[in-house]
């Protein structure tokens, strides 16, 4: 299918640029340098190198996502590749949609080997435990909402903006539960009520953390995997209808 | 090409749904767990310390204040779970001389979770970071002294917080009323004599000087009725009057009260008491 | 009569400066009409709107008010792109593939079969040149390169309508003969093409209409045959001889055009004056080299036509 070309064409063109080498490099050395770090402590050598392994994976994974993702949109637009892509008989809704899988797969694949070496780590120095694996499953479903974001920003707007903005509101959905807390100490009247609502609008990126749990060994129940997976992909994909919406009405100057 | 048209908002329409629905599970799933409930899983503050930049002040400020929020939700399951993870190993870690956590925490640990020697341990670490800080000590005494009803070492703590500098006299009062309870009358005398010596308000001064009086009284009774046991041990039978107690130098002076009032002796009996009235009201009965 | 291939009426666009603050009125109410198998061309100054024209065609950006009809349907619809082939100025392709694998992928967007893909790329490939260097990745190209890369994507599904934007640009001389002689072969095959240009030489050599964009308008269209005058406009006679201030004669209307070595090249206006500067040449010993009838060029009416208001 169409889509699935521009997807391919997407992942080709990202897995040749050295960003991404720059970024899964930095990765393996954090992983990597854990396990020193972990050496300069008594005690709790195994939930350091567990905490680290996993903060990479995500943030790295977020940084990819955002400077491949963003860089990746803007190029094409920048420089014009797109032109003679909107003039074939595809939608521009394919173009999008074909871009954002084709990072998506950059990611997944970024993902896998950090979670391989941080795998082959654990596995050498016994301390793994497969329920790591949930963790890791939310933290690539944390990466699809966050890619689509930045694919809806860079849509409209410049990389920079973009990638800060992704980054904003990367942080602004860490901290969501900040929301609640603050509305119970506001007085009463709208601002409590504003508090609410924006909690229940803004896509709460902490609902798909469970590292803490994780590395704790206390128990990430199925279900909540389950919802919250369920929550990221359909967040994921409202984002994306928006970033289709905005690509189709938008002017290529 | 129809079904393309409904497609997209088709698909739009459905995850906006399934958005709703799973948060809404999430958000129950949540509720058993607590709002910002990450923050239990924090390393220990030795090692926060290192991602904090530069800023571990900042943080443990943060933390402490997430706390207050925590604790103050009296639904949340199992929630002193980390109690002393949180105030002992991560603020504490973090900032060592910030005080308002351990007394917050220690009020936490003794009266909310009913640990009250996990509350002390918690003091003690404030302690050792902060000896100038009375406060920290005069709280761990308190709490050995109501909560504890342990005497002696409340009395210990009351010292160490003594030796900051500038005490409250509410701190010295306590510390001599220790001594008082543990049943030692005569330190407990010296000490509030200390007080009434020390004293820079008037009040201290009545409040204290009331006390010496009763206490002076008491370890003069105790020191009579002592003299007149050994009397007995001696001679076999109650010695005549007090003043012969005086006079064989079994007690050190005039059996006078500090009103200048004689001591009441029932020679029948062996019976000694003050005619004077004790000034604190608790200690009628005696 | 069968209908136009391109039809555009009234269209117009605003551009909007940064904050809605300025705006500048780029197109306002174009009309043009492409009937099947011609070959027009788009003139116009530097920020005419030329290439703001192409783009609303093609649905790059969209127009504030107008039609544009495409094979008789609204130029939005994605099947007639199937049919279209498209062109940009200063093409731009992505980095990391070669030649061969970026046409195979644009392939694909047809919805071409493999072994489609692959005769269709060897094709075009083989049709602009670049048969022996394609399988070099993109940024290694030169612009030359690219030109010709996007010429073959533009004729990769054999389209009925070509759209370019300035295709010349970046091109050896050699390169747009190999050029114009694609669209002349694309124009004997029966395709419609349509592409912009400010170097009206090529224009002229292979449009059967052009159009001059002005004033975001088109002001002047037609046929070449059509609008430039058949009559012979000035003489331009070149001789050996003496410096032309020598020998001009009184009154003469025309001038030197350039000098090179002893020779001379003059324009001459009137047939009165040629004769004349002829008999002048000769009076001064000089000696005639050659005498070419000049009619009006599409440069000529160009300027002519810019210039004006």
């Amino acid at each position: 299918m169409k889509t699935i070309a521009i997807a391919t064409n997407t992942f080709r063109e990202a897995i040749r640029d050295r960003i991404l080498y720059l970024i899964l490099v930095f990765a393996i050395l954090m992983i990597g340098s854990s396990r020193l770090l972990s050496l300069l402590t008594v005690g709790s050598e195994e939930k350091i190198v567990k905490d680290i392994g996993l903060a990479s994976i995500s943030l790295f994974g977020v940084a990819t996502a955002i400077f491949v993702g963003v860089g990746l949109v803007f190029k094409e637009i920048e420089k014009r590749t797109v032109y003679t892509l909107v003039a074939k008989p595809i939608r521009r809704s394919q173009f999008i949609l074909g871009k954002y899988l084709g990072l998506v797969l950059v990611l997944a694949v970024n993902v896998a080997v950090m979670t391989c070496f941080f795998y082959a780590l654990l596995l050498a120095k016994g301390w793994m435990d497969f329920a790591i694996t949930r963790a890791i499953v939310l933290i690539f479903v944390e990466l699809m909402l966050v890619t689509a974001i930045a694919i809806l920003f860079s849509a409209f707007s410049t990389p920079i903006l973009s990638s800060l903005f992704t980054v904003t509101f990367y942080l602004i959905g860490h901290l969501s539960w900040g929301l609640l807390l603050l509305a119970e100490k506001l007085a009463d009247g709208p601002g409590p009520a504003i508090c609410r609502a924006l909690y229940r609008i803004l896509p709460n990126l902490d609902a798909l953390n469970v590292k803490g749990m994780v590395v704790q060994g206390v128990e990430v129940p199925m279900t909540q995997v389950f919802y919250a997976s369920l929550y990221g992909v359909s967040c994921t994909t409202i984002v994306l209808g928006l970033a289709v919406l905005v690509f189709r009405k938008r002017d290529f100057l | 090409m129809s079904w393309r048209r409904v497609l997209g908002p088709a698909a739009l329409v459905a995850s906006l749904v399934s958005a709703a629905w799973s948060w809404g599970h999430l958000e129950t799933l949540r509720a058993k767990s607590a709002t910002g409930a990450q923050v239990l899983y924090l390393p220990s503050g030795k090692y926060l310390r290192v991602t904090s930049m530069g800023f571990p002040e900042v943080m443990a400020d943060l933390i402490y204040i997430w706390s207050i929020q925590f604790y103050g939700h009296y639904d949340t399951a199992d929630r002193f779970k980390y109690l002393n993870h949180i105030y002992g190993n991560v603020i504490s870690e973090l900032d060592p001389h910030y005080i308002d956590p351990y007394l917050i925490g220690a009020m936490i640990m003794s009266m909310e979770a009913g640990d009250p020697e996990m509350a002390l341990r918690l003091l003690d670490k404030g302690i050792a970071a902060n000896p100038n800080e009375w406060i920290l000590a005069f709280d761990a005494g308190f709490l050995c002294y109501d909560r504890l009803k342990d005497y002696p070492r409340a009395a210990r703590y009351f010292e160490a917080a003594m030796r900051a500098p500038s005490v409250p006299s509410t701190v010295r009062r306590l510390h001599a009323e220790m001594y008082n309870k543990m049943g030692d009358k005569r330190a407990s005398l010296e000490y509030w004599s200390e007080v009434q010596r020390g004293a820079e308000t008037d009040y201290v001064h009545d409040v204290s000087a009331m006390h010496v009086h009763d206490l002076t009284i008491e370890v003069d009774l105790e020191a009579l009725r002592g003299a007149v046991e050994a009397w007995r041990a001696r001679h076999g039978s109650l010695p005549p009057d007090l003043r012969s107690l005086a006079a064989a130098g079994l007690v050190a002076r005039e059996p006078v009260d500090p009103e200048g009032v004689p001591y009441l002796y029932d020679r029948r009996t062996g019976e000694v008491k003050s005619q004077s009235r004790f000034k604190l009201q608790r200690r009628q009965n005696r | 009569m069968p209908e136009p291939v391109l039809e555009i009426e009234g269209l117009r666009k605003t551009y909007k400066g940064h904050l809605s603050l300025t705006s500048r009125e780029v197109i306002r109410g174009l009309d043009l009409k492409l009937e099947a198998g011609e070959v027009f061309g788009l003139l116009g100054q530097n920020g005419a709107g030329k290439t703001t024209t192409i783009k609303m065609i093609l649905a790059l950006i969209f127009p504030d008010a107008g039609k544009i009809r495409i094979f008789g349907q609204d130029h939005l619809g994605v099947k007639l792109r199937s049919k279209l082939g498209f062109l940009p100025e200063n093409p731009w392709f992505y980095e990391y593939l070669t030649g061969r694998e970026f046409l195979k992928f644009y392939g694909q967007l047809f919805g071409y079969s493999r072994e489609e893909r692959n005769r269709r790329a060897g094709e075009t490939l083989e049709k602009v040149g670049m048969s022996t260097r394609a399988d070099m990745p993109l940024r290694k190209y030169s612009k030359g390169m690219l030109q010709r890369i996007g010429m073959a994507q533009a004729l990769l599904n054999d389209p009925e309508l070509v759209i370019l934007d300035e295709p010349m640009s970046g091109l050896d001389p050699i390169g747009r003969r190999e050029f114009r002689d694609i669209i002349l072969d694309l124009k004997a095959r029966g395709r419609t093409v349509f592409f912009s240009s400010h170097i009206l030489s090529d224009a002229e050599a292979i449009c059967d209409r052009v159009g001059i964009l002005k004033e975001g308008r088109i002001g002047l269209s037609g046929r070449l045959s059509d609008l430039l005058s058949p009559a012979v406009g000035s003489w331009e006679l070149t001789y050996a001889g003496p410096a032309f201030d020598k020998l001009a004669p009184a009154g003469f209307q025309g001038g030197l055009i350039s000098v090179r070595g002893p020779e001379s090249l003059v324009r001459v206006d009137t047939e009165a004056d040629l004769a004349r500067l002829l008999d002048a040449v000769r009076a001064h010993g000089g000696s005639l080299i050659s005498v070419a009838a000049r009619r009006e060029t599409l440069e000529d009416l160009y300027v002519r036509e810019v210039a004006a208001r």
